[in-house]
């Protein structure tokens, strides 16, 4: 059966406010990210430069949050030792930071979209870009409420929900490469519209691959490159 | 499957007579009226080295004082059950204890070399045994050296005390000392707590190096040494045996939560 981390029931008062301390460091971490998110779809909606100008500049504390928490796992597992259930959140952390720093990357890209000028000229194109970003917005929130709760239901949960965003994606794909067909002028342009894309896809990817952490970290259970099905069969079969 | 890493596990669960080095069986004893072991059952595998823990006073020194019938040295102690060792029951009141105690040798905390030369203190068994030939002596006293990687540092002093030695060189020629009686089993109650952390790891190098030749059982207050030098761990809680499993599994992933709270430091 999952057991549900108690941080703070460790002898040492030090180490229950260590480990608190990085789990709470990875959320916000996370909660920063997803706000990027957040106000490049804005940027995108109002075409607004500034706005996405100051998610790139952004990017930069997501990238020295990822190197401060790594620090602080590796002097962790230096000073501490962590066995069983913090070893696996130590192990977590540090792997889910690393997706969460690239998801940062993605953001950036899509972002400058908006400072690049080079947002798409088709409305329709445009507005399928942003219903696929809130789609992936819901699933960031999911995955690092799952991983706040160590809930690995609700990650099995939000794990399905990139099926949504892939068929949504693809459907866009095709879409976009008639009409780059139908006008092949700004070959460039509609491949940075590409690009874009890919990373809203990518960022579902990445979210995926915290929802498996946070099941490894709730059973130790590794269960990355299984099928959907798989999963909660081998999950049951743990029960 | 490409295979990058080797770990290997037994299952120690189902562990066949042939790979069991000591086999206990529904093990009870109490000293006077304190019980303080009860119904313990594993088999400890041949040629591995398995660590007992678990908080002081839940029994595991006195379970591995009962590999060899220290215990019997305590006023008021009695047990039931049975501890196997090459099919025999040792619990047996005919058991030859001296010859069990040749079999299984056992290190304590402090060191106790005898007040005598380091020679004496590794022959010392082998005398009581009524071995007196002097060419077999020296022989085996420089061979328990070198498997105790002691030999390189007194070869030249022999015959000094073995009081003018470090804690560590005490504590290798301990082992020395048992190991020149060729026992198929070497207990090692705490060895390493009064050593210093490099010390320790040359101990702890020279357990490594052991196992090819006898199976090791090793109590320690030191989580991190159970992890690094155990292959198999036993959780022992108010001398009731909570876990027993390989120690990658058991330090990763404990099954009962009373492991987890032990080894991660939480109050159960």
């Amino acid at each position: 059966m999952p057991r549900q981390l108690a941080l703070n029931t460790h002898i040492s008062g030090k180490f229950n406010i260590e480990l608190e301390n990085l789990r709470n460091s990875v959320l916000t971490m996370g909660g920063e990210v997803e706000l990027q998110l957040v106000e490049t779809l804005k940027a995108i909606r109002l075409n607004h430069a500034g706005l996405a100008e100051k998610v790139i500049l952004n990017d930069l504390k997501v990238n020295a949050m990822e190197m401060q928490i790594d620090e602080e796992c590796l002097r962790i597992i230096a000073k501490r030792h962590p066995t069983a259930s913090d070893l696996r959140l130590v192990m977590t952390v540090s792997k889910a930071i690393t997706d969460i720093e690239r998801m940062g990357d993605e953001i950036e890209r899509i972002a400058r979209l908006v400072t690049k000028n080079k947002l798409p000229a088709s409305e329709m194109i445009k507005s399928s870009m942003l219903q696929i970003g809130e789609n992936v917005v819901e699933m960031m929130r999911g995955t690092f409420d799952a991983l706040a709760r160590q809930d690995e239901g609700a990650a099995l949960e939000v794990y399905e929900q990139d099926n949504v965003i892939d068929a949504d994606y693809k459907k866009l794909l095709t879409f976009t490469a008639q009409e780059m067909q139908k006008n092949t002028d700004d070959m460039q342009d509609w491949l940075e519209v590409l690009w874009a894309l890919r990373s809203l896809e990518r960022i579902g990817d990445r979210c995926k691959n915290i929802c498996e952490y946070v099941v490894y970290l709730s059973r130790g259970k590794d269960i990355r490159h299984s099928p959907l099905e798989n999963m909660q069969t081998k999950l049951d079969q743990l029960i | 499957m490409l295979k990058l890493f080797e770990h290997e596990t037994l299952d120690v669960h189902n562990l066949g007579d042939e790979e069991t080095a000591i086999g206990v069986k529904d093990l009870s004893l109490q000293f006077g009226q304190k019980p303080v072991l009860q119904n313990i059952s594993l088999r400890i595998p041949k040629h591995r080295i398995t660590a007992l823990i678990g908080q002081s006073g839940c029994g595991k020194s006195t379970l591995i004082s009962s590999f060899n019938r220290m215990n019997d040295l305590v006023p008021d102690c009695q047990y039931t059950g049975g501890i196997f060792i090459n099919g025999r029951n040792i619990n047996d009141k005919r058991e030859d204890v001296s010859q069990l105690r040749t079999q299984v040798g056992i290190v304590f905390q402090r060191p106790n070399p005898f007040p005598m030369s380091i020679y004496d203190n590794v022959s010392y068994g082998l005398r009581l045994k009524g071995i007196k030939v002097r060419r077999y002596l020296d022989d085996a006293v420089e061979q328990a050296l070198k498997e105790a990687a002691l030999w390189d540092e007194v070869k030249d002093r022999l015959f000094d005390s073995a009081r003018i030695l470090s804690g560590g060189q005490q504590q290798r020629l301990v082992i020395a000392r048992a190991l020149a009686l060729k026992p198929d089993i070497l207990l090692l109650d705490e060895p390493t707590s009064a050593l210093d952390p490099l010390t320790t790891l040359f101990i702890e190098e020279l357990m490594a190096g052991l196992k090819k030749r006898c199976t090791i059982v090793i109590v320690t207050h030191n989580m991190q040494q159970a992890a690094r030098v155990s292959d198999y761990t036993a959780f022992l809680h108010q001398g009731q045996l909570v876990e027993y499993a390989d120690s990658d599994t058991l330090f990763t992933m404990p099954e009962f939560k009373q492991t987890e709270d032990y080894i991660t430091g939480r109050y159960g």
